[in-house]
């Protein structure tokens, strides 16, 4: 080999060490979660204190985004484990429990919202990846007792219609508004968070999608937490139990006589 | 205006426990039930977690009955004796119930045990409630059948030893018939998750024959007993006792139970029993249905009945 071939191949090699490289660096400011310069997630608050007169609160989302990308944004749970009663049919005629169905890996709460339906905007790997949409979710838990896939998928379905009624599952597409602004676009949307929705952290993710891919993702955490008396009687019922017990009989205790003597001096019965 | 539950971990808006509480110590006074048998489902039709609801129940009946037994006490309603050998029996029982509960969920069928007691043990007692005090109301003599049983029962209840007179009921028994049927009661109540007063109420009318109105106070100060165990061991074991839910529920009941006292002596002890049977069997009816329509929802969450 020319001494010249030589410098040739080593130029090509170090062309392509260095393409390798920055894909590398782009792939890891796509994929560490760190919002880029052209993506930005603000929620109206990172703390929501459960207090006494607490019924639930609203979580808006916004930020900047590139005009030429979709938007997807997610808020859920840590994965963790969920008990269920199922019910069904005994002896041909009654409805009740007939067994327990135990899922693991799975979010007690999950809010996707997107500008357009999210099958038509990424591909499945992507959203498989990600745990975007109840598909790809159904896919990452673990449920038992299930036969098959088949038996899966109905009791998933089941569980999705369960979380639903109790305002902790939703996904929903055309719900995010877009404004202009000094030359960028913000987006915004608003999240009714569910009083059932109970405490710990949350994840608020927003993934900017183009051709069919993830390209930039920004997060923010939303952490639901007891204050006050709620937090005082709810770790008493736990950590106290006796004593709490004992409280709440006194209370009631009272609450009876106390009642009483009021009625027989007001209403002077006998 | 809202209220946040932490152990139910829900929110409710106030009106709603104060208003159940207040219904269901109407009746309490009436009648001397402790209402769990209305209460708990009317909990978790609005969002309660069902131990939360059976725990917190018990919790608030321990006021209404405190409320309803004083008002009782006053008025010369309360036979301490037979409670007490009422409670000796259906603390015995409850516990024989609560060891049966396990051996049925180890072979897998307690729902289904659970449930049909509910329908049978309800429907019996709301009919033949009924039909009886209808029949005692048109002032008819019917000769049929229950009659002569129920005396071929005394007549055995009579030739048990250890017999007492309980004065403030009038009636003379054995101390062994409160104490077995108190347990039976226990054992029922046990299994069925509830007080058990809707069944204290027709023993003590139909089999030890005490006056209605002695039968109402006496009920209350067996519950009032019953309900305090059970809001202890709930909260020590199934830390499933919400303290601000109870409170709500008692700011109702404690006057409810007041007022039904009050109620109660205007009305006559037949009329008593024929509302109490007809309310017994419009909530047989709703459990029917709730076993035989299809349910909206296939998965529910974990615990009580």
């Amino acid at each position: 080999m020319k001494t010249g071939e030589k410098v040739k191949v080593r130029s090509e090699k170090s062309g392509s060490l260095l393409l390798i490289t920055l894909f590398i660096l782009l792939g890891l400011s796509i994929y560490t979660g760190q919002a880029s310069a052209d993506l930005t997630a603000i929620a109206n608050h990172d703390r929501i204190k459960i207090d006494f007169f607490y019924h639930g609160s609203n979580v808006s989302v916004r930020g900047i985004s590139d005009p030429d990308t979709e938007l997807i944004i997610k808020i859920s749970s840590p994965d963790g484990h969920q008990e269920l009663r199922q019910k069904g049919k005994v002896g041909g005629l009654l409805w009740m429990n007939v067994g327990t169905l135990n899922i693991e890996k799975v979010p007690s709460l999950y809010f996707l919202a997107s500008t357009k339906k999210i099958d038509e905007i990424l591909s499945k790997e992507a959203m498989a990846k990600d745990l975007l949409g109840y598909e790809a979710v159904e896919k990452h838990v673990e449920m038992t007792p299930v036969k098959d896939e088949n038996e899966k998928t109905k009791w998933f379905n089941e569980f999705v219609k369960f979380k639903e009624n109790s305002k902790l599952y939703s996904v929903a597409s055309g719900n995010i508004t877009f404004t202009r602004e000094n030359g960028k676009q913000n987006y915004y949307t608003l999240f009714e968070w569910p009083y059932q929705a109970a405490p710990g952290n949350y994840i608020v993710t927003v993934y900017a999608v183009k051709d069919n891919r993830i390209v930039e993702k920004a997060e923010q955490k939303v952490q639901v937490e007891q204050a006050g008396i709620v937090k005082k009687l709810a770790g008493m019922a736990k950590n106290n139990a006796s004593v709490y017990g004992l409280l709440s009989i006194l209370a009631a205790l009272g609450a009876g006589f106390g009642v009483g003597l009021i009625f027989r001096k007001g209403g002077g019965a006998h | 205006m809202y209220l946040y539950l932490p152990v139910a971990l829900t929110s409710i808006n106030v009106f709603i426990p104060v208003g159940l509480g207040l219904a269901v110590g109407l009746l309490s006074g009436l009648f001397g039930v402790g209402g769990g048998f209305l209460m708990t489902p009317l909990l978790i039709m609005f969002g309660i977690p069902s131990t939360v609801a059976a725990a917190t129940d018990s919790n608030q009946i321990v006021a209404a009955s405190t409320s309803g037994t004083y008002a009782h006490w006053k008025i010369g309603n309360v036979d301490f004796k037979m409670g007490l050998y009422l409670l000796l029996g259906g603390f015995a029982g409850g516990l024989a119930g609560v060891q049966g509960i396990k051996i049925l969920k180890a072979m897998g069928n307690a729902d289904f045990v659970i449930k049909i007691t509910y329908v049978l043990m309800l429907g019996i007692v709301g009919t033949y409630m009924f039909i009886e005090s209808l029949q005692s109301m048109k002032k008819k003599k019917v000769e049929d059948a229950k009659p002569a049983k129920e005396s071929a029962l005394a007549k055995l209840l009579k030739a048990l030893p250890m017999q007492t007179r309980f004065e403030k009921s009038g009636v003379t028994h054995s101390i062994l018939v409160p104490v077995i049927f108190g347990g039976f009661v226990g054992i029922l109540a046990a299994v069925m998750g509830v007080g058990g007063g809707f069944l204290m109420v027709p023993v003590m009318v139909y089999i030890l024959r005490m006056p209605m109105h002695v039968v109402v106070g006496t009920s209350l100060f067996q519950i009032l007993f019953n309900c305090i165990e059970v809001t202890f061991l709930q909260a020590y074991t199934n830390h499933s006792v919400d303290f601000i839910l109870a409170v709500l529920l008692l700011l109702g009941s404690t006057i409810g139970a007041q007022v039904g006292t009050v109620f109660g002596r205007k009305l006559k002890a037949d009329q008593l029993k024929v509302i109490l049977a007809g309310i017994v069997l419009l909530v047989t009816v709703k459990i029917v249905f709730d076993l035989t329509l299809s349910p909206s929802l296939m998965l529910g969450l974990g615990g009580g009945h």
